[in-house]
């Protein structure tokens, strides 16, 4: 555009410099722009109004599970809920504090439902092993769940952005919840479970677990952080497609009937009430 | 379709790259999870917060701005204004070592990569150098119109004592710009 003038001066009156304004944008410009907003607009609508379950078909034929993890519920609720989650997730953390309470009063505790909670700790989470071990160690007096959650409400204190050295940060979590801490600290000094969630881990692998949370209802694999009404649609599904089959094979060693739930958020600390408050305004 | 334009166009489909980040982040698509290797990784680290505010809505304030600027460049005051080229350039300079940094954090801290956060990072660079092409032809255009007034000068029965005609010109034509 600027070349255009180049074909001789001459003529002109002189003081006006008469170079070609560049030319402004034509039809085709505003065209191009308008059907790119379009586009891009119509890309983002539906992405935002997509169905956000995404279910597979577990293939029928693999075998049982192996892996114990830890159960909370009823043994005789006609559905089991299979949770593969990583402690250093936010997802998880996600799902545990802001849909796990709904889950456990309203169908863990009415009986519809018992959980079965089986670690996979993901490579890239620096310190989610410590999680698992302290969670396991809690489980040798009874205080699982108990210190689930608060290892799941105070992730930002222990988790691999926060610090390098976990251990200490949830032995006073232990601590908080009441357990015997000797016994915790000979538990977690000598590395005890570390076998029972390295098969834990080879069960998530087995069942072919991408992402963390997953969930197993029924013969779905199900992943992400489900809110909870979707979480709720699927087990009112798969309840009223067979109230009765589902596999009680699997004896729940470390099941608890039911736990009573901090009815208020006392439990938490109050950092991190205010950030899963703030998650949940976000959403 | 000159220079500004592209911009403005690229700068717009960084606008809803960014706009997909930023509702991801919020937890309006998909559903957050963690897996190896992903986006959730970078989503959920640290680093994607910046001042209070998720990364990709500085991305959308950003490419909104490269926008509004490559738009106020194609209207007729200032379809010849080189500072604009120059105010741009800065801009999109700021906006690619931004995601030169966020790139480096990818691949060297959080050891994760996210797709569209790595196509934002191209669009970075595409826009950058767009508004390098785009001041060159802004330079090329001020050197032709100090010959034309050069010329003038020269023709002009009051050139003739003016030495240095086209030095001249280019402050006449420079200062015109101002």
């Amino acid at each position: 555009m600027a070349k255009q003038r180049m074909d001789g001066g001459r003529g002109r009156r002189p003081g006006v410099v008469s170079s070609a304004k560049r030319g402004g944008p034509g039809k085709g410009f505003w065209l191009a722009l308008g059907l790119a907003a379009i586009l891009g607009l119509g890309a983002l609508g539906y992405l935002t109004t997509r169905p956000k379950v995404t279910a597979t078909t577990i293939d029928p034929n693999l075998p049982p599970m192996k892996a114990e993890g830890y159960v909370l519920g009823s043994a005789s609720a006609p559905l089991e809920v299979i949770e593969f989650a990583d402690f250093e997730c936010p997802g998880c953390g996600n799902f545990a504090t802001l849909t796990e309470p709904d889950v456990r009063t309203k169908l863990v505790n009415t009986g519809k439902i018992r959980v079965r909670f089986i670690d996979y700790p993901l490579p890239m989470h620096k310190n989610t092993w410590d999680a698992s071990l302290a969670a396991a160690c809690a489980n040798d007096q009874g205080k699982f769940w108990e210190m689930h959650d608060v290892i799941f409400n105070n992730q930002d204190r222990w988790n691999g952005e926060a610090t390098g050295r976990p251990r200490p940060v949830l032995a006073t979590l232990a601590k908080g919840i009441g357990l015997d801490m000797s016994k915790y600290d000979a538990c977690m000094e000598a590395d005890t479970h570390r076998a029972k969630i390295q098969s834990h881990l080879q069960e998530a692998e087995r069942r072919q677990v991408q992402q963390t949370p997953t969930f197993i209802i029924g013969g779905k694999l199900i992943p992400g952080a489900l809110p909870y009404d979707s979480f709720k649609k699927l087990i009112d599904e798969e309840l009223a497609k067979a109230p009765a089959t589902t596999d009680t094979a699997m004896k729940p060693t470390d099941a608890r009937p039911s736990m009573e739930l901090p009815a208020d958020s006392s439990r938490r600390s109050p950092a991190r009430a205010d950030s899963s408050a703030k998650k949940a305004g976000a959403r | 379709m000159n220079k500004r334009m592209l911009v403005a166009l690229v700068a717009l489909a960084g606008v809803f790259i960014a706009l997909y980040l930023t509702l991801y982040k919020l937890g309006y698509i998909g559903t957050l999870a963690c897996a190896v290797g992903s986006c959730e990784t970078v989503q959920t680290s640290k680093w994607a917060t910046f001042l209070g505010f998720p990364v990709g809505a500085w991305g959308v304030a950003y490419y909104l701005a490269v926008l509004a600027l490559a738009l106020i460049g194609l209207t007729a005051r200032y379809a010849d204004s080189r500072q604009l080229s120059d105010v741009l350039l800065g801009v999109t300079g700021f906006g690619l070592l931004f995601s030169l940094w966020l790139t480096y954090l990818e691949l060297f801290v959080i050891h994760a990569i996210c797709q569209w956060c790595v196509v934002s990072a191209i669009l970075a660079a595409i826009l950058f150098v767009l508004s390098w092409l785009d001041r060159r032809d802004l330079t090329a255009l001020i050197d032709d119109q100090a010959a034309e007034v050069a010329e003038q000068l020269r023709e002009g029965t009051f050139g003739a004592q003016i030495r240095n005609t086209s030095e001249v010109a280019i402050r006449a034509v420079r200062r015109e710009e101002q």
